[in-house]
């Protein structure tokens, strides 16, 4: 997992330093290729962990730097908590602030990325995100340059831990476009947003990844568009100070006529002749669900780039996604310029996690901001002291003595609701909130608190299996192959090589080569044969794929195979084809009716070797696979060019070794040749399947696997 | 020079090797018996020495044949006594000219005289002597070793008569010489008796056999010892081990180490571990984690851990990991005042027949430790000194350094360390803490109670003097209510005791208070006003309703009077006292909103 590579940066940045880290050249990924990692991540986290590593030797507190690592995500989770409080705070009340840390504090959404050991970029990186609302909330209210410039270092903090940054770019400067249209623009505004953009910019071109990509991608271009449009804005405000009345009207004709198609005209100029980069595939995603699984089968094949499900709503959200519309109503009935904010904050990012369910997390917290903002609505209405009895205020002369406080709520209840609908009220929304906190501990223990890498099993007397199968293989991989050996696997692996076994990987979670990608994909999908030309091509010593059929494991290769055969299919499309591996009836299946092509391919032979003799379960046929709930369609799998080199106790890895050519036996004639497929075959034709994938309990489906690129 | 030099080292070797042969000593009867049922070699000889020469002997010679010396892991000597009671030997090393191998001198408790005899037990134990062969194998095979050794025993002695008895690890045996007929039982091999043997005699003994007991060689280990005087003593071993069998030949298939209980049955799945009985908090993990296979065990004398590797080591296999605990520092620190001894095992069980290709010892003593010195059970070669930091550290602490190459277990003995340690010190890093945090608190008071600030802000200061007098208005006010109030309690008590004089006095005090806090009112009224803020206008809105509340409070006053002087009726007195109670109220509620907003 990203973590993984996280720890590596980390762990290189500690014992080199910045600049060598900057200038890392990482030759043990993406063999041939390699990869300039100091060019192609985001640092911040990295140099985060490593500033506190520093410091704390500094001071001979001599923690190791992986146990910063560890506890960075919670420390930041704090920070989170407090930057969510403060601008819930500048939103609505203090007390409003105080629930949404308190929700921000459970809510599973935000948990799943703030345990302990997830080192991940969005550790820091949202509360950045928080930290850079609040900034820019206190600026707009404020005017003040102060708080925008503290808004940029915190923005540029943000560009330096994430590619989320995007987030922030265009939600700004689409807040300072709506203030424009609703009439409520004004000097502070227009103080805030163009120091905001100018020293922003600059700041986050900093970023070696980042670096002109500002002022060159079309993501960038709204915000540079907002600052064109605020100063002609103001520039005219100005002018009609100045101008008579018919003066104005000629200028401000003239002007947008003229101005706008030439500004119009110089962008789309840019864009053509490719200064300006066209929206990434990427983000096309974002707005055509389908695209990916389309044209970039390497992002749909990653289940965290999903459409989010209603469940996985319920799941991360619980009661505060029934909520949060309640808080945007009362934003919207009582608005102004930093409410307008919150509310289009809370629009994009609903529409964005409904795309992906990656993005849950950043609606997480404004779903935490504005149901805190209706839970203390509602409280401050329902939960508020009886009116003070007119007697009991003449008699206790304490009550004069603290006039100024205890009097507050005496005007919000002078409707008189009766004391019973009251407290009805009160409770009902106690329990709800007593339900949440339940939820939120039952997901975090559940879902969130256990190592991917790890699986657990329980027994039917509750007693816990330890499946520590990864670790086996990687540290057997690590101390039992040369310190340069060359290892093939799925790309969702590669991190976990490089981090756990040290050794040199093919393809790895950032997914930056997708011909290379393809490439390993075309071999896992080819025959034994077709495969040893690829792998003596890329000079593979060892392969490795992960197995689930022997404990019923659903993330394993078989189950990705067939994005492996698309992502090969769009390189390659005249050597794969994916209507090759499915069954007549269009079904991916592995038992006896399973295509040919997959009966032969290298990945279906290496992770069946010798499966076929395995009998689980006296009631089941010898060879039965207890993922996809099938007898294995080829029981006699033999293997020429590779050995087995290594199985882990659970068969969950398998690692196969290339033999040498003098070693190995003559090789067939016979390559890989495609059965001259029919005009209906070659159409695209999507395969399934065929068992839905369960959830197996205490054990979770491989959730992570992302890259570290953009997002 | 160079040929006096010469001469007399030739000189020098005549007379040594003339009092080798000189001492006359005869190995009458010896008992060898090869061990080579482990990876080990253990060569057991118990010989009887007799003297047959003229003068008393104080000493003998052991000697190694130059093939097995270099794999020499142990020696040792010992005097069998009459009641079975083992002395051991001092053993020095020493060159004999004109013969290889190495040799030791035993020094002997007490001179043998002329024509007596002594039994001595001489052990050696040799490392990686055991050669596999066929170097590599397959996971279904067998794994066979040879062993090449020595008939006889290697002596600068003449030997009358001797037997050898080999064990062996198994039944199964390729081939062995078979020098004077020797008889072959189970797992063993009877050679002998050989009569009349001269002295430095040799002839190759060869032993080709099944062996698969685990071949594990242990080809680094670092163990750590970290001394508190806070009372606890942690031990980390990290330990690089290999299994130096055969090699696997070929593929390891999972499916047949499962199903078929002789397959790869050379490969170790696991080990024990024995640790000291006072050990908690042990720890098994390697770089990527901890490793979840293994078990603890706590018996009454030692604490007994599973270890299993994260998975079976074949022949080739590495394998790394690091195993640590705490101790109790009162079971192995000693101290008199200022001076402290620390008994340790300088190495400890990783698991049976161990063997050990490189010990490094780091002892890191508290900070300040000074004088420090070490007493080695054998001989071991010091590093040079380093320093470690941990947590609030501020000068280091030491660290001492040792290394030894092979070893087995017969070198598990304790090391002690002296030095002194001045108990104060203990207080430094507590002090650190305390220090940091009173310049933490302290810079927070200086901060917030000093203004810092490099411009004057006069509208905040406006608003902070506006702040202060509201703050005081209010208290004025509400004083001024209380007053009102107090008069009430006044004129009841009137109502009831009739006394005139006493309302007359509460009448007078709330005069004169009222006027004071309604001076004061004015003044802070117009301070408001001076600052510019609205709130003046507020003010003075309580201060007219007050005019009018103090009317009303003095208006039921008179009411009261006139009731008390009968010039009205009581039930007309009620209704008046009701219309003024709830004219009053509402202006004490108007001030009260007025306050409010403030």
């Amino acid at each position: 997992c990203v973590n993984r590579f996280n720890y590596r940066s980390t762990h290189h940045l500690s014992t080199n330093g910045f600049y060598e880290f900057l200038n890392w050249f990482d030759e043990r990924a993406w063999y041939p290729l390699g990869r300039i990692v100091g060019g192609t991540v985001y640092p911040g986290l990295m140099v985060t962990a490593g500033l506190i590593h520093y410091l704390l030797n500094l001071v001979h507190l001599s923690v190791h730097i992986r146990d910063v690592c560890v506890f960075l995500a919670p420390v930041f989770s704090g920070l989170t908590v407090m930057s969510t409080f403060l601008l819930t705070r500048e939103l609505w009340s203090r007390a409003a602030g105080l629930l949404s840390a308190c929700f921000m504090a459970v809510v599973p959404g935000y948990i799943s990325r703030s345990v302990a050991g997830s080192f991940d970029n969005e550790a820091v990186a949202i509360f950045a995100l928080q930290f850079t609302f609040f900034l820019w909330v206190k600026a707009v209210k404020t005017g003040s340059v102060f708080w925008t410039v503290g808004c940029c270092l915190s923005y540029f903090y943000m560009v330096s831990a994430w590619g989320g940054y995007v987030f922030i770019i265009n939600l700004i400067p689409l807040h300072v476009f709506v203030l424009l249209l609703m009439r409520r623009f004004s000097k502070r505004v227009y103080i805030a947003y163009s120091t905001f953009y100018v020293i922003g910019l600059i700041l986050s071109m900093q970023i070696p990844f980042v670096g002109f990509q500002p002022i060159r991608t079309s993501e960038h271009m709204a915000a540079a568009g907002v600052f064109v449009l605020v100063q002609i804005y103001s520039f005219l405000q100005a002018l009609r100070e100045r101008l008579t009345r018919q003066e104005r009207q000629t200028v401000f004709s003239v002007a947008l006529c003229a101005a706008a198609p030439l500004l119009c005209v110089c962008v789309v100029y840019l864009n053509c002749i490719g200064w300006i980069a066209p929206w990434s595939g990427r983000f096309y995603s974002l707005w055509d669900t389908g695209y990916a699984k389309v044209h970039i089968p390497i992002i749909a094949s990653v289940s965290e780039h999903q459409p989010t499900t209603w469940v996985s709503f319920f799941f991360d959200l619980h009661v505060l996604v029934c909520t949060f519309p309640a808080g945007l109503w009362f934003c919207i009935r009582n608005i102004s310029d930093e409410r307008v904010f919150v509310v289009l904050y809370a629009v994009s990012a609903v529409y964005f996690a409904g795309v992906m369910v990656r993005l849950m997390l950043t609606l997480t917290p404004v779903v935490c901001v504005l149901s805190a903002v209706a839970f203390s609505s509602v409280f401050e209405r329902y939960l508020s002291d009886d009116p003070p009895a007119e007697d009991d205020r003449k008699n206790s002369g304490s009550v004069y003595e603290k006039a100024g406080k205890v009097r507050k709520h005496v005007g919000v209840c002078e409707e008189g609701l009766g004391s019973n609908i009251k407290s009805l009220v009160s409770v009902l929304l106690l329990l709800l909130l007593l339900m949440f906190t339940v939820h939120c501990t039952w997901v975090t223990s559940n879902a969130y608190s256990s190592p991917s890498v790890v699986l657990a099993s329980y027994n039917h007397d509750g007693s816990r299996n330890i499946l520590d199968d990864f670790r086996e293989a990687y540290s057997w991989l690590r101390l039992n192959t040369g310190p340069h050996t060359r290892i093939m696997s799925w790309w969702d692996y590669g991190y976990q090589i490089a981090g756990m076994a040290n050794r040199t990987t093919l393809v790895d979670n950032n997914t930056w080569n997708n011909s290379h990608i393809a490439l390993v994909g075309k071999a896992m999908a080819s025959n034994e044969s077709a495969a040893y030309d690829i792998m003596r091509l890329l000079g593979v010593d060892y392969v490795l794929i992960v197995f689930g059929g022997v404990i019923g494991y659903v993330g394993d290769d078989i189950n990705k195979f067939l994005w492996m055969v698309r992502i090969a299919e769009g390189e390659h499309p005249g050597d794969v084809r994916e209507r090759d591996f499915l069954s007549p009836q269009g079904e991916f299946r592995v038992d006896r009716s399973a295509s040919p092509a997959l009966l032969h391919s290298l990945l279906y032979k290496m992770s069946y070797y010798r499966f076929g003799e395995v009998q689980l379960d006296f009631r089941a046929p010898p060879g039965f696979d207890r993922t996809r709930n099938a007898e294995i369609g080829n029981k006699d799998v033999r293997l020429e060019q590779l050995e087995e080199a290594f199985s882990s106790e659970h068969w969950l890895v398998r690692i196969y070794r290339v033999k040498d050519p003098q070693n190995r036996l003559e090789r067939n004639t016979h390559t890989h040749t495609h059965t001259p497929s029919s005009r209906k075959a070659t159409r695209r034709k999507r395969g399934f399947i065929k068992n839905k994938l369960v959830l197996k309990k205490g054990r979770r489906v491989n959730r992570k696997q992302k890259r570290t690129g953009l997002d | 020079m160079w040929s006096a030099g010469a001469v007399s080292l030739v000189l020098i070797s005549c007379l040594f090797c003339a009092s080798v042969r000189a001492d006359g000593l005869v190995n009458e009867d010896v008992k060898r018996t090869l061990d080579l049922s482990t990876h080990l070699g253990k060569i057991t000889a118990e010989i009887q020495l007799g003297n047959h020469g003229a003068s008393r002997v104080h000493s003998f010679t052991l000697a190694l044949e130059p093939e097995l010396a270099p794999h020499l892991a142990f020696i040792g000597a010992s005097v069998k006594g009459e009641e079975e009671e083992d002395e051991s030997l001092e053993l020095k090393e020493k060159t004999i000219p004109g013969q290889s191998g190495k040799f030791f001198e035993a020094q002997l408790p007490s001179s043998l005289a002329p024509g007596a005899k002594l039994r001595v037990k001489v052990e050696t134990v040799f490392s990686h002597v055991l050669k596999p062969f066929p170097t590599q194998i397959t996971q279904a095979e067998r794994q066979l070793v040879v062993f090449q050794g020595n008939h006889y025993l290697f002596s600068p002695y003449p030997t009358r008569s001797q037997t050898t008895r080999v064990r062996l690890a198994s039944k199964t045996v390729e081939t062995y010489t078979k020098l004077g007929n020797p008889t072959k039982s189970d797992e063993a091999i009877e050679y002998g008796p050989f009569k009349d043997v001269p002295p430095f005699s040799q002839d190759a003994m060869k032993i080709h056999y099944e062996n698969n007991t685990p071949f594990l060689t242990i080809s680094s280990i670092t163990r750590t010892i970290e001394v508190s005087h806070w009372g606890n003593i942690a031990v980390e071993e990290t330990v690089d081990l290999r299994h130096t069998g055969a090699y696997l030949k070929g593929p390891f298939s999972r499916y047949d180490y499962q199903r078929q209980s002789d397959s790869g049955i050379s490969s170790v799945k696991s080990f024990k571990t024995i640790l000291p009985a006072s050990a908690q908090d042990v720890y098994y993990r390697d770089e990527i984690g901890n490793i979840s296979t293994s078990h603890l065990q706590v018996l009454d004398d030692s604490v007994e851990v599973e270890i299993r590797p994260r998975f079976p080591l074949f022949g080739g296999w590495k394998t790394h990991y690091m195993i640590g605990y705490n101790l109790p520092s009162y079971e192995y620190l000693y101290n008199l005042g200022d001076q402290y001894a620390l008994k340790m095992r300088l190495v400890d069980h990783v698991y049976d027949d161990q063997v050990i290709d490189q010990l490094t010892v780091k002892l890191i003593l508290p900070e300040g430790a000074r004088n420090i010195h070490m007493d080695t059970p054998y001989p071991i070669t010091r590093s040079q000194d380093e320093l470690h930091y941990t947590y609030l550290d501020t000068f280091g602490r030491p660290v001492l350094v040792a290394t030894k190459n092979n070893l087995v277990e017969q070198h598990i003995q304790d090391v002690v360390v002296h030095y002194n340690f001045n108990k104060i010190l203990m207080l430094q890093e507590p002090l650190l803490v305390v220090g940091a945090f009173y310049i933490l608190f302290f810079t927070v008071i200086i901060y917030v109670r000093l203004d810092f600030s490099i411009t004057k802000d006069p509208a905040a200061e406006v608003r902070m003097k506006v702040a202060s007098i509201t703050e005081q208005v209010l208290t004025l006010v509400n004083k001024r209510l209380g007053l009102y109030r107090h008069m009430d309690e006044v004129v009841n008590r009137y109502k009831q005791s009739r006394d005139t004089g006493a309302l007359n006095s509460g009448r007078k005090t709330l005069e004169a208070e009222h006027r004071t806090l309604t001076n004061d009112i004015t003044a802070l009224q117009a301070r408001l006003k001076a600052e510019g803020s609205d709130l003046a206008e507020k003010v003075g809105e309580i201060q007219k309703l007050d005019g009018q509340l103090k009317d009303l409070v003095s208006r039921s006053c008179q009411e009261a009077e006139r009731l008390v002087a009968g010039k009205v009726k009581k039930d007309a007195y009620i209704d008046s006292d009701k219309t003024l109670t709830g004219k009053r109220q509402e202006l004490v509620s108007r001030i009260d909103s007025l306050l409010d907003a403030l």
